[in-house]
């Protein structure tokens, strides 16, 4: 069980990750950026190229598969933050710090998770604003699974860097595992349409996809339309909140068992 | 003279022969590209009103040819990066060769590159689409290697924009998205015409509109098109380009 002094240290971490959010301007003017080109235009036109009876307005489809696409990119985005510290030294130095490793990893991930949730609300807020879902409930629930599925990403990503430590492999093997997992999900089209492609292997990938459970899970609370799901809301959240449980866990572990100065042992 | 080239030759070859370090990373673009082509293709080919566009995956696939280029020729832009953060410009500065040919040299190492990566995808484009004549291939070697130029040029000069890992990363992504969204890559021009009214003339100036334009009439997609008024605007672009490109990478190499 948590000591409250315990707790407060976790606080202290994740006051730290969100106080480098302040030093991160251009960043979020970048991703600022990215977001309205991908929201404005890319989203726009596409939508316009896509046959009317597919089940479900394509825009308003695609706007919430592209905040988790956006989530998605924000938490992986953790892992060059941390290949960096790792270069700088910074993880060192943490790992001197009068703190328990446990107190440290889950401080680390829920103060990238909470940094990357506070960098993408406004654009949540956008999204649910045009596909006219801007309700405090359906705000309150899609912030707190946006949590629990940054979380996991945060855990993974914890997981994969400390293992690595190097910026280089970071760079090649993230942005290899950002563009796949993006494009195995139903971020972009609807799972029915994957599986009446006749491609098991794919589908199965799809369906195992964590980021095909939140932008479902997301749709189900938003679009009342929306019919085109393999799981019920109820287990799509279920599985994000078990994976981000149990990849937290996996980073705690992580820290506490392996983690030495300059890496994992 | 003769030197001056042989050095650019030096410098271009190094990184050519770093390019297959990186087989896996290859590998996996690879995949990534035709998975683009097969899968994003298959998939939006039944999403896609056809009255729109018939085919998708045809439609889509000269784009993946701007795509192929892009992927490759930002690499070196990525190893620019990691030698400016661990110092090793330091070391190429030391080097016996100009600095100008060593800029010359890298650049053109990043467009070879992406040429040596597209080759597959161009055969890839000749079965999906239809092969294109001699003329065609004249335009669409011309057209390959000014993007391929433009590209490394583009990414090397970001890239020593900042040492920040992250902030390297953001930047390839926003110029990916500014370059292939802000495109007729993936929407065809009457929709970008319906969609963005008095801005679509923006896309038309847009440099991978016109790479995608020239692929498009090469491989026999849409015949209508003008290659030579496309390909002139492209070199026009490419000019630009390279030579901001060099002016930067030249100002950031000698900045502490």
């Amino acid at each position: 069980m948590l000591s409250l002094h315990e707790f407060k240290a976790i606080l202290r971490v994740v006051e730290w990750d969100l106080m480098k959010l302040k030093r991160q301007k251009a960043f979020i003017a970048m991703r600022t950026a990215w977001f309205i080109i991908q929201t404005l235009v890319f989203g726009y036109a596409i939508s316009k190229i896509t046959r009317p009876d597919i089940g479900v307005d394509y825009y308003k489809f695609y706007l919430l598969g592209l905040y988790t696409a956006l989530l998605y990119s924000a938490s992986i985005a953790r892992a060059y933050i941390i290949a960096d510290e790792f270069d700088d030294g910074i993880i060192d130095y943490h790992l001197s710090l009068p703190l328990k490793r446990s107190v440290l990893a889950a401080g680390r991930v829920i103060g990238g998770a909470v940094s990357t949730i506070i960098f993408t609300v406004p654009m949540m807020v956008f999204i649910l604003y045009l596909v006219g879902g801007l309700e405090p409930i359906s705000l309150l629930t899609s912030i707190a699974s946006a949590l629990a599925f940054s979380t996991g990403v945060v855990s993974f990503v914890v997981i994969i860097v400390m293992k690595l430590k190097s910026t280089d492999t970071t760079d090649i093997l993230f942005g290899t595992i950002d563009a796949m997992l993006v494009r195995l999900s139903s971020v972009f089209y609807p799972l029915p349409i994957i599986k009446a492609l006749d491609l098991p292997a794919y589908y199965y990938l799809a369906l195992l996809n964590p980021l095909t459970h939140f932008a479902d899970f997301l749709r189900a609370l938003v679009l009342p339309e929306y019919f085109l799901l393999q799981l019920t809301p109820a287990q799509s959240i279920l599985y994000i909140l078990g994976l981000g449980i149990g990849l937290l866990v996996v980073a705690i572990e992580l820290f506490e068992r392996k983690l030495e100065a300059g890496g994992v042992k | 003279m003769s030197s001056e080239l042989r050095s650019i030759a030096i410098v271009a070859y190094r990184d050519i022969a770093r390019f297959w370090r990186y087989k896996y990373w290859l590998a996996g673009q690879v995949a990534m590209n035709l998975a683009d082509i097969l899968i994003f293709g298959l998939i939006f080919n039944g999403v896609v009103n056809k009255d729109l566009i018939p085919d998708y995956v045809r439609f889509v696939t000269p784009g993946i040819l701007c795509l192929s280029i892009f992927i490759s020729s930002f690499s070196i832009g990525r190893e620019v990066g990691v030698e400016l953060r661990r110092e090793v410009t330091q070391y190429l500065l030391t080097l016996p060769v100009r600095r100008e040919s060593l800029i010359i040299g890298r650049l053109l190492g990043g467009a070879a590159r992406g040429l040596i990566y597209q080759f597959g995808f161009l055969v890839f484009a000749s079965i999906i689409l239809a092969p294109p004549s001699p003329e065609g291939w004249a335009y669409v070697l011309a057209t390959s290697f000014t993007l391929a130029l433009t590209m490394s040029s583009v990414s090397i000069s970001l890239s020593t924009v900042t040492r920040d890992f992250n902030m390297q990363a953001t930047i390839r992504s926003l110029t990916y998205y500014l370059l292939f969204f802000v495109s007729n890559i993936f929407y065809p021009q009457r929709v970008i015409a319906a969609r963005l009214g008095p801005l679509a003339p923006i896309v038309d100036y847009s440099p991978l509109t016109m790479a995608t334009n020239i692929y498009r009439w090469a491989f026999k997609y849409d015949v209508l098109l003008n290659p030579l008024s496309n390909l002139i605007g492209l070199l026009v672009w490419g000019l630009i380009i390279v030579v901001v490109a060099y002016k930067l990478y030249l100002r950031n190499l000698l900045r502490d």
